[in-house]
C-alpha cells in the first residue's frame, strides 16, 4: 500500500467550541464564549464573527425546527455542527470534502475529548481553558495528520499492509492480546507498530482513539530530553485515564472471552446498576448507597478479587476512581503515571509494599475521601460541586465510564490495553501482564522491523480504492503526491458515489461518467469499492453504446482487483 | 412542514406561503413567547419575528465575511436553503422529507423566475419590487399574496405530479395528424382573422396554442414573432394550470367524491371502462369539474386540494377571492425576445386564457402596442448598468472612457426619449438632467465613482417608467387596449368547434400516453421487455416523450395502478434527482444498480443531421449554483452555448434519456435497449414531434 501523505492537505479550516452559557445577557461578549477556535492564529474580531454569528443562527433554526442543526453551508465553506446543551460545536471543510465525512469528522473530534477527557462541561470546570486548547490543537492535528484527499472522504485506521507481512506475525500479535486478556482487569488491546495497527480486539472507533495516545507518548519518547525518555532497554510502560461510553464498554464485555474467569463479581454488580441507572434511573437494590460502608465502586474489595491476581490489602484503596479521574482531567498526559519498571530496579519486581506503588499513584491517595466520592457518584443527587464525571451530565447524556488505559512501548512497538482503573494499583497483575508479554513483543518488534516498507502495490493502469466498513481501512494504489489530474477526478466521483452510497440504502453499483474517464463503485453491506480504469477509454459520443468500455468496468474490478485482496464476487 | 419567504434585508416580509403545519409551528413558538392577555398578531409579524436572526445574521456573515449562508439541515431533517437575488433574500424550509435540498432551491428560483414574468423589469431595481411585493394597501397586498402563492401551490404540485415539471421540458401530445390539422387552424384561420380584425385594438397575436392540461396540443407563432424560450411557456402553462387547475389526479379524486355524492352507477361504469381500457379507443371522460367552468374561484389553489398543500383556512388573506375581476382581462405577463439586434427579456405581452372545456384550453400571447417603449428602456437600463459595473470595478481613466462612450452612445436617445413622455415622467427628467450635469458639467466629477449613485438613480427611474407604463392599475382607457370581447369569444367558439369531435378523445389521450415506437400500434412494453419507464428529452427544443405515470387508483397505466406505480414514481423522481447532482459535477452518463432497478441516464450531442457528437467536457458547477432545468434558469441553453465553442457553424442539439429496467436484465441487453430508444424516439419517419 503505497503512502498517501499530503503534508498541506488540511481538511479542516475551522474549528470551535462555543458555550451559549457564558453569553447570556445583553452586555457579554462573544469572546466570552469561546472556548476553543481553530485556527489559534485567526484574528479575535473574525472569531467573534464566525462563532457569534453561526451559535445564532443555529439556535434560531434549532428553535424553528426543534432540533439541533446538524449542517450549516456557506458558498465556500460547509460546518458540520453539534449542539448539546449549551455547547456549539462547529467543524468548517472545503466544499469538496463530503457532508457525511464532514459530520462524521467532528463526530470524532467530540468522542475523543470525550475519550480522554470526561464529559466537556465538567472537564471545562476543572481545568483551563488553556489545557483543554492544547488538547483540542492535539486531537484536531492528530485526525488530520496523513489525510490525503482520499482520507477526507474516509475516516480509516491505518493498519500495516498484512499482504507484506507473515500472517504467523499476526497470529503472534493475536495471541499476545490473549494472553494479557488472562487478567482480570484488562478488557481489551490492540498492538500498535509505528502508529499503524497489527492487531487489535476492539472496535475501530475505540482503537482509533487509542492511538492518539500512542502518538503522544512515541513524540514525547523521540524527544531527547522528555521526561519520559526511558532507559536503555527501550521499554517503558506509561498510563492514562479514558473515559468509555456505555455502548462501548457493552461492545468490549461482549468479546469472546470467558467472562467469569474475568470479571470480579463486584465489577459485574457495578455494570448492572449503571446500565440501569441508565436506562431507567432506579438504583439497583443490590447496591446500597446509603450504606456508608459500601466500597467505592472502582475499588474491588480484596475479598472479591479473583484467585489467581493478588492484590494490595488496604481496605480502603490508594487510588480511588473519583480521585483518579479528577487527576487525570488535569493533565492525564503530562503527567500520566508514567513510570518504567527497569528505572525502579528489578529487585522490587515481586514485592507489592506500598513504597512500590508510590511512583504510580502520585499524591491522589485520600482513602476515606476517596470512598465518600464514590457514594456520592453513585448517589447522583448529592453531588457536590463540581459533579464528578458521570454523573454530571447523567440527566442529559449517557454516562462516561471511567477506565484507564495501559501502554507498554518497545520501540516502535506498542501494546495498548484497556484495564479497569485498580489495575495500576495491582502491582501483582500488572508485572505479570508486563512480564508475560515483554520477550513476545521485542520478538514482534525485532521482526516487525526488518520487514521493509513494502514495494507499492502493483500500480496499474488503473486506480482504485477500497474502503472495509467494518474494519474501517482503507486500501488504494493512489498515490497522494502525484495529485495528476485522473487522479483528481477519481476522488471526485468517488466522493460523489460515497455519498449517494451513504444517503441511499438500496444503492448497490454505479457506473459514472465525464468525457474523458468512468468511474465504478459497487458496495455491500461490508464494503465500498471504487476502481478506474486508465486510458483506454476512447472519446465516445454519449449515447448508449453497449460496446462502450465504460460498462466494461464492472468485469475489470473484478479481475483487476483480485491480486490486491478485494474480492468483488 | 413546508415555508417559504422573500423578506428584505430589515427582516420586512415581502412575500410568504406556509403549509398549516409549519403556520402552527410557528404560532406555537410565538406564541410561547408572547405575554399572555394579548391575542395573537398577525401571522405576518410572528414569521418575520421568527425568522428575523437568521435574516439579520445572513447580511452580517455576507458584509463582514463576504459569503453567505446556502443551506442549513437539522437532526430531524429539516432543510432550509437560502438564497439572495439583489436586496431580496428567498428562504425555502422543508420539515416532512418531500422535498430536497435540490428542490428548495428550485422552488426558490422558479419563484424568482415568476416574479419576473409577472412584474418584468421591475425586479432589476430592488427598491421597486420590494414595494411591488408589498403594496401598501394590505388588501391589495393580501390579493397578490394569495395569487403568488396560488402560483406556487400550483408549481409545487405540477412538479410533484407531472412528468414534464420533473424534467421542465413541455411535454406534447402525440397525434400527428391532429396535431397538424390544428396547427393549420391556428394559422390559417385563428391568428390570421384575429390579426386583421379592428377590434384587437392595436395588439398583435404573436404565439397561439392549445393545452391539455399541462400537455401541448398544438402551437403556432405567427412569422414575424421570436420563438417562445421554453422557460417562458412552462411558467405560462403554471399560470394556466392556477387559473384552470386540472391536475390528473385531482380530477379523480374530485369525481370521486362527486360521485359519491351523486350516484354511484356512473362510479361502476367508470370503473369497469377504466379497467378495461387498454388501447386508445377507450374512454375515459371526467365530468365538468364544476358547472362554471371558467370560475377559476372554485380550485383558486390547485394545491389546496392534494395531498400535503393545504391552504391555510385561518389566513385573512384566503378569504378575499383570488379570481381576475373580468375574464376576458388580459394577463400582462413578460417575455423573452430575441430579435436581430439582440436579445430582450421581459418584453411586454398580453396573454388571454380562454378555456374551452375543463382542462382544454387556448392561450393566445399578443405583443402590445407601447412595446417599443420596453426595449428602449432595456437598451438604457443595460448601458446604466454597464456604467456602473465599469465604474466600480476597475479604477482608471481607461475603464472610465469605455464607460464614457456608452453613455455618449445613448444621450441623444435618452434626450428624446425624457422629451416624449414630456411631463409626466419629472422624475426621470429630473434624474437625467443632474446625471448630465455630474458626467458632463464642468464643476461634476466627470465619470468617476462618484457616478455611481446618480446611475443608480437613474435606473430607479427607468424601471419605475416602466412600471408606470406596464404594470400600473388599469385605468378605464386601458379597456380598449386590448381584444375585445367579442373577439375572444369568437375565437374561442371557433377553437371549440374545431375541436368538439376529438374533445373526449384528447382528455383520455392525456391521461394514458402510450409511446408508439411502431406504426403497428405497439407499446414499448412489448417491444422493450424488462423496461419498466423511460423519459426522452430533446433539451435543444425542449421537448419531453414519456409514458404516462397514473398513479391514482382508479386509472391504469402501463405501469399498474396504485402503490406499484407509486412506487416507480418515487424512484424515477429520485432518480432525475440524482442524474442532475452528477450532471452538475460534470458525469454526462450515470448507471445505477439500485434494489430490484437497473437506472440509466445519458446525455449526449448531435448535429442537425442526427450524428453522433463527440461527448465535450461538461462544466463542473459549485453546490450551491442554480437548479439544472429549463424553467427557472436555462442549464441546457448555457450547455448547449458552452458546447458549440468547439462546433463553430453547426446546429448542436442535445437529448438526454432516462430508463429504469427490472434488476435481472443483463446490462449487455439494457444497453441495447437504451440504444433503440435513442435512435427510435427521434427518428423524422416515426416521430410526431418532428
Amino acid at each position: 500500500m503505497a503512502e498517501f501523505l499530503q503534508p498541506d492537505s488540511r481538511r479542516c479550516s475551522y474549528f470551535f467550541l462555543y458555550d451559549g452559557s457564558k453569553v447570556r445577557g445583553e452586555g457579554d461578549p462573544t469572546r466570552d464564549g469561546i472556548c476553543y477556535f481553530y485556527p489559534e492564529e485567526t484574528p479575535l474580531d473574525k472569531q467573534e464573527l464566525l462563532c457569534g454569528q453561526l451559535a445564532g443562527v443555529a439556535r434560531c433554526v434549532s428553535e424553528l425546527s426543534s432540533s439541533p442543526v446538524r449542517t450549516l453551508r456557506l458558498r465556500r465553506i460547509k460546518f458540520s455542527i453539534h449542539m448539546k446543551d449549551d455547547f456549539l460545536w462547529a467543524l468548517g471543510c472545503s466544499m469538496d470534502v463530503p457532508t457525511v465525512s464532514v459530520c462524521e469528522l467532528l463526530d470524532q473530534l467530540i468522542s475523543l475529548f470525550c475519550f480522554y477527557s470526561g464529559p466537556v462541561r465538567h472537564s471545562y470546570q476543572l481545568n483551563s481553558q488553556r489545557t483543554l486548547a492544547e488538547r483540542w490543537a492535539r486531537y484536531l492535528s492528530h485526525l488530520q495528520l496523513g489525510s490525503s484527499a482520499l482520507h477526507h472522504i474516509f475516516s480509516s485506521l491505518r493498519t500495516i499492509d498484512s499482504t507484506n507481512v507473515d500472517p504467523l506475525l499476526l497470529l503472534k500479535a493475536a495471541l499476545i492480546l490473549q494472553a494479557c486478556q488472562r487478567c482480570p482487569l484488562v478488557l481489551a488491546g490492540c498492538i500498535l507498530f509505528r502508529g499503524r495497527v497489527v492487531s487489535t480486539q476492539m472496535t475501530p472507533e475505540l482503537t482509533m482513539k487509542i492511538m492518539v495516545y500512542e502518538s503522544e507518548t512515541y513524540s514525547r519518547a523521540q524527544r531527547p530530553n522528555g521526561p519520559s525518555s526511558s532507559g536503555s532497554s527501550g521499554g517503558s510502560v506509561s498510563s492514562t485515564n479514558v473515559f468509555l461510553t456505555p455502548s462501548e464498554l457493552q461492545c468490549l464485555q461482549s468479546a469472546p472471552v470467558d467472562k467469569d474467569h474475568r470479571y470480579s463479581r463486584r465489577f459485574l454488580r457495578y455494570l448492572k446498576t449503571r446500565l440501569s441507572r441508565t436506562l431507567s434511573d432506579t438504583p439497583s437494590s443490590e447496591s446500597d448507597p446509603s450504606d456508608p460502608n459500601s466500597p467505592p465502586v472502582f475499588s474491588p474489595a480484596p475479598s472479591v478479587s479473583s484467585s489467581d491476581s493478588p492484590r494490595p490489602s488496604s481496605r480502603s484503596p490508594p487510588f480511588s476512581n473519583g480521585q483518579a479521574s479528577h487527576e487525570a482531567e488535569g493533565e492525564p498526559l503530562d503527567r500520566s503515571y508514567y513510570h518504567s519498571f527497569h528505572s525502579n530496579g528489578d529487585g522490587a519486581a515481586g514485592d507489592s509494599g506500598p513504597e512500590r506503588r508510590s511512583p504510580l499513584n502520585g499524591g491522589g491517595r485520600t482513602g476515606a475521601g476517596a470512598g465518600g466520592t464514590g457514594a456520592e457518584w453513585r448517589d447522583g443527587d448529592r453531588t457536590p460541586p463540581p459533579p464528578p464525571p458521570g454523573a454530571s451530565e447523567t440527566s442529559r447524556e449517557e454516562p462516561l465510564v471511567p477506565m484507564t488505559l495501559y501502554m507498554h512501548r518497545v520501540k516502535g512497538l506498542v501494546l495498548a490495553l484497556l484495564v479497569e482503573p485498580p489495575f495500576l494499583n495491582d502491582t501483582a497483575s500488572m508485572e505479570e501482564v508486563y512480564h508475560s508479554s515483554l520477550a513476545s513483543l521485542n520478538g514482534l518488534e525485532a521482526h516487525l522491523r526488518t520487514i521493509s516498507p513494502g514495494a507499492p502495490g502493483g500500480r496499474g493502469p488503473y486506480v482504485f480504492a477500497h474502503f472495509d466498513l467494518i474494519q474501517r481501512t482503507l486500501t488504494s494504489n493512489l498515490s497522494g503526491r502525484a495529485g495528476g489530474a485522473p487522479e483528481h477526478s477519481f476522488v471526485r466521483a468517488t466522493s460523489l458515489l460515497h455519498s449517494h452510497f451513504c444517503n441511499t440504502e438500496t444503492l448497490q453499483e454505479a457506473i459514472i461518467r465525464s468525457a474523458g474517464e468512468a468511474v465504478y463503485g459497487t458496495r455491500s453491506v461490508a464494503q465500498e469499492t471504487y476502481f478506474q480504469q486508465h486510458g483506454v477509454l476512447l472519446r465516445n459520443s454519449g449515447i448508449p453504446n453497449h460496446q462502450d468500455s465504460a460498462f466494461s468496468l464492472p468485469a475489470k474490478a473484478r479481475s483487476r482487483l483480485l491480486k490486491h485482496g478485494v474480492n468483488l464476487l | 412542514m413546508k415555508c417559504f419567504l422573500i423578506t428584505s434585508e430589515q427582516s420586512e416580509v415581502l412575500f410568504y406561503w406556509t403549509d398549516q403545519e409549519f403556520q402552527q409551528n410557528i404560532q406555537e413558538k410565538y406564541g410561547a413567547s408572547q405575554e399572555e392577555g394579548h391575542g395573537l398578531p398577525a401571522f405576518e409579524d410572528s414569521i418575520s419575528t421568527q425568522f428575523a436572526p437568521i435574516i439579520i445574521s445572513f447580511s452580517t456573515v455576507l458584509e463582514q465575511h463576504s459569503d453567505n449562508y446556502t443551506c442549513f439541515t437539522t437532526e430531524n431533517n429539516h432543510t432550509y436553503v437560502l438564497h439572495q437575488f439583489d436586496e431580496c433574500l428567498y428562504i425555502a424550509v422543508n420539515g416532512d422529507g418531500e422535498e430536497k435540498e435540490d428542490d428548495l432551491r428550485r422552488k426558490i428560483y422558479v419563484m424568482k423566475k415568476m416574479t419576473e414574468v409577472l412584474f418584468g423589469m421591475v425586479t432589476l431595481s430592488g427598491t421597486l419590487l420590494k414595494k411591488e411585493l408589498r403594496p401598501q394597501d394590505t388588501e391589495q397586498r393580501a390579493r397578490l399574496w394569495t395569487r403568488l402563492q396560488g402560483l406556487l401551490e400550483t408549481y409545487s404540485s405540477l412538479r410533484e405530479n407531472d412528468q414534464s415539471f420533473l424534467v421542465e421540458a413541455v411535454e406534447r401530445l402525440i397525434h400527428p395528424t391532429l396535431c397538424e390539422q390544428c396547427i393549420e387552424f391556428l394559422e390559417r384561420r385563428l391568428v390570421q382573422q384575429l390579426n386583421s380584425s379592428v377590434e384587437r385594438a392595436g395588439e398583435e397575436v404573436l404565439h397561439a396554442f392549445i393545452l391539455v392540461h399541462t400537455k401541448l396540443l398544438a402551437f403556432y407563432s405567427s412569422r414575424n414573432a421570436s420563438t417562445l424560450t421554453t422557460s417562458d411557456l412552462l411558467a405560462l402553462i403554471i399560470m394556466v394550470q392556477n387559473m384552470y387547475p386540472s391536475n390528473v389526479d385531482l380530477d379523480d379524486q374530485s369525481a370521486e367524491v362527486r360521485n359519491a355524492d351523486n350516484c354511484s352507477t356512473t362510479q361502476a361504469q367508470r370503473d369497469a371502462e377504466s379497467t378495461s381500457g387498454s388501447g386508445p379507443e377507450s374512454f375515459y371522460t371526467p365530468e365538468p369539474s364544476s358547472s362554471d367552468g371558467n370560475s377559476s374561484s372554485s380550485g383558486g389553489s390547485s394545491g389546496s386540494e392534494s395531498a400535503g398543500l393545504l391552504s391555510m383556512a385561518e389566513d385573512p388573506l384566503h378569504t378575499l377571492d383570488a379570481s381576475p375581476p373580468d375574464p376576458s382581462t388580459p394577463r400582462r405577463v413578460f417575455l423573452e425576445v430575441s430579435l436581430r439586434d439582440g436579445l430582450y427579456p421581459m418584453m411586454p405581452h398580453s396573454m388571454y386564457c380562454l378555456p374551452l372545456w375543463p382542462g382544454i384550453t387556448l392561450v393566445l400571447l399578443t405583443k402590445i402596442p407601447t412595446n417599443a417603449v420596453a426595449m428602449s428602456v432595456y437598451k438604457f437600463l443595460e448601458a446604466f448598468a454597464k456604467l456602473e459595473k465599469r465604474l466600480s470595478e476597475i479604477q482608471g481613466s481607461s475603464a472610465a472612457s469605455r464607460g464614457q462612450q456608452t453613455i455618449h452612445e445613448i444621450r441623444s436617445k435618452l434626450d428624446k426619449f425624457v422629451k416624449a413622455l414630456g411631463q409626466s415622467e419629472i422624475q426621470l427628467q429630473n434624474a437625467w438632467s443632474e446625471f448630465k450635469s455630474k458626467a458632463f458639467g464642468r464643476g461634476g466629477p466627470g465619470f468617476t465613482t462618484d457616478l455611481i449613485p446618480c446611475c443608480n438613480n437613474m435606473k430607479t427611474q427607468l424601471c419605475g417608467v416602466y412600471r408606470q407604463c406596464f404594470l400600473a392599475e388599469s385605468g378605464p382607457s386601458d379597456i380598449s387596449r386590448r381584444l375585445s370581447p367579442g373577439l375572444q369569444e369568437r375565437a374561442q367558439t371557433m377553437v371549440q368547434e374545431k375541436l368538439v369531435d376529438w374533445k373526449e378523445f384528447l382528455l383520455v389521450k392525456m391521461r394514458r400516453v402510450v409511446v408508439y415506437l411502431d406504426p403497428d400500434y405497439l407499446t414499448y412494453l412489448d417491444d422493450f421487455p424488462g423496461l419498466v419507464h423511460f423519459i426522452c428529452v430533446d433539451r435543444s427544443t425542449g421537448r419531453m416523450i414519456a409514458p404516462s405515470l397514473n398513479i391514482s387508483e382508479r386509472t391504469t397505466s402501463e405501469l399498474g395502478k396504485g402503490p406499484v406505480a407509486q412506487f416507480i414514481k418515487s424512484k424515477v423522481w429520485s432518480l432525475v434527482r440524482t442524474t442532475r447532482s452528477y450532471l452538475q459535477k460534470g458525469h454526462s452518463t450515470v448507471t445505477l444498480r439500485d434494489g430490484d432497478f437497473y437506472f440509466c441516464y445519458f446525455l449526449w450531442f448531435e448535429n442537425e443531421t442526427g450524428y453522433k457528437l463527440e461527448a465535450g467536457d461538461i462544466p463542473v458547477l459549485p453546490d450551491d449554483s442554480a437548479p439544472i432545468g429549463m424553467l427557472a434558469w436555462d442549464y441546457y441553453r448555457k450547455l448547449l452555448r458552452y458546447y458549440s465553442k468547439n462546433h463553430q457553424g453547426e446546429a448542436v442539439k442535445c437529448y438526454e434519456l432516462l430508463t429504469v429496467h427490472l434488476g435481472v436484465i443483463p446490462s449487455e441487453i439494457i444497453l441495447q435497449h437504451c440504444r433503440q430508444l435513442a435512435s427510435k424516439l427521434w427518428e423524422p419517419s416515426r416521430n410526431p414531434l418532428l
